[in-house]
């Protein structure tokens, strides 16, 4: 039977199986060996985003899964090529989507490297102080979407309330709620608003509570756990041949932070642990983001505690405008405004790769610069696309209940994963 | 960070030597050297760029990979690095260097049916026309997909395109 045949009989299969009610998902059908090839997404409730699986199924049971991605694909690492080096950051910040100040960070870190130049000890801690705080936003929608999926609906608003709190925060300091472009090469855009202070106090105060509520909520939840436990497993050489970083990683044994192990900014001057865990379920992952969490929330204490006085971003008028005060004073300011803001400003040619840890693992950035004012080359290594891969190590052999719990547990964001 | 210069036909090798010492590959993305300096004198003008890690001694390190001849093409390190499946299926999208022994190198941000390779600098922005053809409403080709319970003459191609002067026209 020609090949073409074969998909003209398969497609009648089709047709009589959805006359017969049985879905409209269904890809393909062998009736020999009653396997099903199934297609999923791109449009799910638990795809968490527009990824579209393949899935062979044997009944219930996964054979196969194969991740198809691109459908958020904007061609983000092109569009850096035609902005500047200090506009490139406004794209860069909507890749991963719901950790903005970490694609911030390591562009600008990278940026930095070829620039060869320091960042003020105040612009350090207000970096280190928003990444933190996104962490701990980022775990909360993993968290939230998590319990969803597994039947537990009441999670999902908690973890978006106290997120609201956090990115209230954000609002205040940067003016938006996402999409920050607040981290720029040499510092960060702004100083913190008068009242900030005030409002870490707010999250510390509160957010303690809350995690210990989250704990109640499902770490305990007979439903929660038997539906986690062994399941989605991967083992630690299988994450380092795929590359996974981050919480999933962690949760199988391997003690690796990059701010303890690679320490950037003032990372080194903090006071803190790395959750473990050796499991390698599901389970173990939720277990290490929620301890995450706890260490986030001490470590914004820490930093609101430390944090210096002076410059919050690097003054030198080749690379920063100049503040509106002296504007209006210097003609020189001006011009240096005027050049800032129309051109840019040239990097040395050469190439800087920086990572810095996300709540997904390993993000880096690699620039190349050919000593233009534009980025030669902007690209993002980006840990949900490569967290992804894990996905079939983890499905193959299990059930399709289970296929959701692997989703959710890899917190893939297709913005970061499509670029 | 150290930066070496490796030959596509030493790669593979090296890929399992440093595999065995214990190096993880973390990136691999592809260049494009068209506009960079000394472009001209060199005989390449891709390649691919690997970020390594070795975790026991906190090490990293970058490799540089050239691809060779017409198309480009680097051996592939899949069966060393297993995340390399989907960073070279990347690398061949966005800039058309093949990899061979590759199982399944295909498009995987850009649609199947695209032609070029974005990435690549002399397919700009603005440079090259997109004909945005007119996409049918299901795509009745695909199986699992039928225009089931659809009338048959629904003029697919017209769904969600303005026409202002229709508006205008009933204005007046």
């Amino acid at each position: 039977m020609s090949k073409t045949e074969k998909r003209i009989e398969e497609h009648d299969i089709v047709r009589r199986l959805e006359d017969e009610g049985h879905g409209a998902y269904v890809e393909s059908y062998d009736p020999e060996d009653e396997r099903m090839i199934i297609n999923m997404g791109p449009v799910h409730p638990a795809t968490h985003g527009v990824l579209r699986l393949l899935l062979e199924l044997d009944g219930e049971t996964v054979i196969e899964c194969k991740p198809i991605i691109g459908y958020l694909h904007t061609g983000m690492e092109k569009e850096c090529e035609d902005q500047n080096w200090r506009s490139a950051v406004t794209i860069v910040t909507r890749m991963d989507y719901l950790s903005p100040f970490f694609n911030e960070h390591a562009y600008s870190m990278a940026v930095e490297k070829l620039l060869d130049i320091e960042v003020p000890p105040r612009g350090r801690y207000i970096r280190m102080l928003m990444s933190e705080l996104c962490r701990i936003t980022s775990h909360l929608v993993q968290f939230g979407t998590q319990g969803l999926d597994m039947g537990a609906m009441s999670v999902m608003f908690y973890g978006f309330r106290e997120r609201e709190l956090i990115v209230d925060f954000f609002e205040m300091v940067t003016g938006l709620r996402m999409n920050h472009g607040f981290i720029v090469p040499g510092g960060v855009w702004e100083d913190l608003p008068d009242g900030w202070e005030e409002a870490i106090d707010g999250i510390l105060e509160v957010m303690p509570g809350r995690l210990r509520e989250y704990q109640d909520l499902l770490s305990e939840n007979p439903i929660f756990i038997e539906r986690t436990r062994g399941v989605g497993l991967i083992t630690a050489e299988q994450c380092d041949d795929l590359g996974v970083t981050g919480p999933i990683a962690r949760a199988s044994g391997i003690d690796w932070d990059l701010r303890r192990d690679e320490p950037y900014e003032a990372y080194e001057d903090l006071a803190f642990e790395v959750p473990l865990q050796h499991q390698g379920d599901v389970y173990a992952r939720y277990q290490v983001r929620m301890a995450e969490m706890g260490q986030s929330l001490d470590l914004v204490a820490q930093i609101a505690d430390k944090m210096p006085e002076g410059d919050y971003k690097n003054m030198d008028p080749k690379l920063t405008p100049p503040p509106r005060s002296e504007m209006n004073r210097s003609m020189e300011a001006v011009i240096h405004h005027f050049k800032l803001v129309t051109q840019g400003y040239p990097v040395p040619p050469g190439e800087a790769y920086s990572p810095v840890e996300s709540p997904r693992g390993e993000l880096g950035a690699y620039v190349v610069s050919d000593g233009g004012a534009a980025p030669y080359r902007c690209h993002v290594r980006d840990p949900s696309f490569y967290n992804l891969q894990s996905l079939p190590v983890m499905t193959r052999g299990g059930l399709v209940a289970d296929l959701i719990a692997s989703i959710a547990s890899i917190d893939p964001i297709m913005g970061g994963v499509d670029r | 960070m150290s930066i070496e210069v490796v030959d596509a036909r030493q790669w593979v090798e090296r890929a399992e030597s440093m595999r065995a010492e214990g190096w993880m590959m973390l990136d691999l993305a592809g260049l494009d050297r068209l506009g960079l300096d000394g472009a001209a004198e060199r005989d390449h003008r891709f390649e691919i760029v690997c970020q390594l890690v070795r975790r026991d001694v906190k090490q990293r390190t970058s490799l540089h990979v050239t691809a060779e001849g017409d198309p480009p093409t680097i051996p592939s390190v899949t069966h060393v690095w297993g995340l390399a499946a989907f960073a070279e299926r990347e690398a061949f999208d966005m800039y058309g260097i093949h990899f061979e022994g590759h199982e399944g190198l295909s498009r995987i941000l850009m649609p199947d049916e695209w032609s070029g390779h974005p990435l690549r600098k002399d397919y700009g922005v603005g440079k090259i026309t997109i004909d945005f053809k007119p996409q049918p409403f299901l795509q009745t080709d695909t199986p699992g997909q039928s225009t089931h319970g659809l009338a048959s003459d629904v003029e697919l191609d017209a769904l969600g395109q303005i026409k202002p002067a229709d508006d205008e026209a009933r204005h007046e």
